[in-house]
């Protein structure tokens, strides 16, 4: 059985935010929700590294964990996926959340937090694959078309990567060698590199 | 007369009877998954490790920027709550916090003092006015003081229960209700507990207001601990207010606005609080929250089956002479000698007060 996971390769990121568009595009996620965000550490100074940052789907998600109303849940590939039929928008699954992929709609009477969302690994949701309700509330479904997320996909750099996690260690572990270092820790040693990464 | 009195008794004891274990089921409910997932943690633990030995290619990654002290906040494009965060490291510190303390600690906390009033109440059962009733009214409450009392009553039951549905419900009710029907329950709950509660601040400001006076503590109140408050016999003696009373007015104050700077931030949160700052107040929330459930547990039962006339003072805002004498004798001296009105019916009810005395030992026994 697949776990699905994301990863994002620092030394590759180069911080054009082409997956966060796609991510809003293809999902056609609300105002002022995003799904995906590229957080730059040490933004123009020696060792400036950028990360692309969504839901990682833990194995043991600390979200579902905290939800009061237990609305999360776990499919077979892994994916960590909610009900937003059943989600009060209490925002716990934010405090608990060590990724801050849980998002907020805001427009809610007294500013009051709307329903959850966060990626979904283009997976939709609990309702009737490909229909309009799932796409309303949860955006594409295109796991279910054989495809993997878009944000991965359209990754310029190939640094943001989405699938198998065991796979994706084998495409990692490639990588490491044939640089020849370790992400943030000594840095790239391109010199070393080889050719047939 | 005196085995209609026995009969009403033994009703009112009953009827009280069920509602405490009623309550006492409702309160020890939540424990019961615990009991279950400790007993099932042993048979899962292999299929668990299972799952975890998969190992993230990521884990390293991350590890790195949250164990090395590495900078987790950056700079971002998307404009957001703590967007710019790598990595939310109060996080875990607050899940843990929800799931391994307030939730069973809490639940313990506030079954233990609702089990020991239980106990106590069945060895000990209602503290009667010594003598009985003598019919003279002693004014205690003010009309503006009672209202005050019963506004934050409602307010705190109204707020108590919807915070409880929303700790415990998942435990709860789920089974019960379903996940949908809890969901609605949920939704319901939150949205009352975040409109209600404010009204909860205008609660404890009348209260400061209107019962500081007489709520400060002196030296008489020491003498009123180390006796333990009359609890194991012996009497104690007080003024309005005893120590007890005191303490569970500073308690209301203290943890009060606790629960009311706590519960602002959490309910304006969109006005774009941080984590640690919303996490941290949830802690102090919750914590306030389940003390003071716990002590009025206590409140409540001095308040009306503990002690027999105290919910007067409540209701129709005067107590009876013997029982301000027996509970608040310095008050009781205080309101005798300056009040001509309780004089003179202390006078008028001299006579009456004999015939109290011979009569009521019979409905005693």
């Amino acid at each position: 059985m697949a776990r699905m996971k994301f990863y994002c390769d620092a030394e590759r990121c180069i911080e054009c935010n082409g997956c966060v568009t796609a991510c809003k595009n293809e999902n056609e996620v609300p105002w002022g929700v995003n799904r995906r965000r590229v957080v730059t550490i040490k933004d123009g100074e020696p060792g400036e590294r950028s990360l692309s940052v969504a839901c990682m789907h833990c194995s043991d998600a600390p979200c579902a964990a905290v939800c009061p109303v237990d609305c999360f849940y776990t499919t077979n590939d892994g994916i960590v996926l909610h009900d937003k039929d059943i989600c009060i928008g209490c925002g716990y699954c934010f405090y608990a959340c060590p990724f801050g992929a849980p998002q907020f709609p805001s427009d809610a009477a007294f500013a009051s937090r709307g329903k959850m969302d966060k990626c979904t690994f283009c997976a939709g949701g609990p309702q009737v694959t490909h229909s309009s309700e799932e796409y309303t509330k949860y955006g594409a479904n295109r796991v279910a078309e054989g495809k993997l997320p878009l944000c991965a996909e359209m990754c310029a750099t190939k640094a943001l990567l989405a699938g198998d996690a065991d796979v994706l260690a084998d495409i990692y572990r490639k990588r490491v060698v044939n640089r020849g270092a370790s992400v943030m820790n000594w840095g790239v040693q391109y010199k070393k590199a080889g050719i047939d990464g | 007369m005196a085995t209609e009195n026995r009969n009403k008794s033994g009703r009112i004891r009953k009827i009280v009877l069920f509602c405490v274990f009623s309550l006492l089921f409702v309160v020890t409910v939540p424990l019961i998954p615990y009991a279950i997932d400790a007993y099932a943690v042993a048979g899962n633990k292999a299929s668990v490790e299972k799952v975890a030995a998969l190992e993230h290619p990521a884990i390293n990654l991350w590890n790195d920027v949250r164990q090395r002290n590495g900078r987790t906040q950056g700079l971002t494009q998307v404009q957001g709550v703590d967007s710019g965060v790598l990595i939310n490291k109060a996080g875990e510190d607050w899940r843990r916090f929800r799931i391994e303390q307030l939730v069973p600690y809490g639940a313990w906390f506030m079954g233990g003092i609702f089990g020991a009033i239980v106990v106590y109440y069945l060895l000990k059962g209602t503290q009667m006015m010594p003598g009985g009733s003598t019919g003279v009214r002693i004014p205690r409450t003010s009309l503006n003081q009672r209202t005050a009392h019963w506004f934050t009553a409602g307010v705190f039951w109204l707020l108590a229960v919807t915070g409880l549905i929303l700790l415990y419900g998942r435990f709860v009710l789920i089974p019960i209700l379903g996940p949908e029907g809890f969901a609605a329950t949920a939704s319901a709950c939150k949205e009352m507990h975040n409109l209600f509660g404010p009204l909860f601040v205008l609660a404890v400001v009348a209260m400061f207001v209107l019962f500081i006076k007489g709520n400060m503590f002196n030296f008489g109140d020491l003498k009123w601990f180390a006796k333990g408050g009359g609890m194991f016999g012996g009497h104690v003696s007080a003024g309005k207010f005893n120590a007890g009373e005191k303490t569970w007015f500073w308690l209301v104050m203290i943890f009060g606005t606790a629960l009311c700077v706590s519960g602002l931030i959490l309910v304006v949160a969109a006005l774009g609080f941080g984590r640690e700052t919303l996490s941290l107040s949830h802690m102090v929330h919750g914590i306030s929250a389940v003390l003071l459930i716990a002590v009025s547990f206590g409140h409540i039962y001095l308040g009306t089956i503990g002690v027999e006339g105290t919910l007067d003072s409540m209701t129709t805002g005067s107590v009876d002479a013997a029982w301000a004498k027996a509970h608040h004798d310095q008050w009781y001296a205080e309101m005798t000698n300056d009040s001509d009105a309780v004089e003179a019916a202390d006078q008028e009810q001299d006579s009456g007060l004999v015939e109290g005395g011979v009569a009521k030992p019979e409905a005693g026994t």
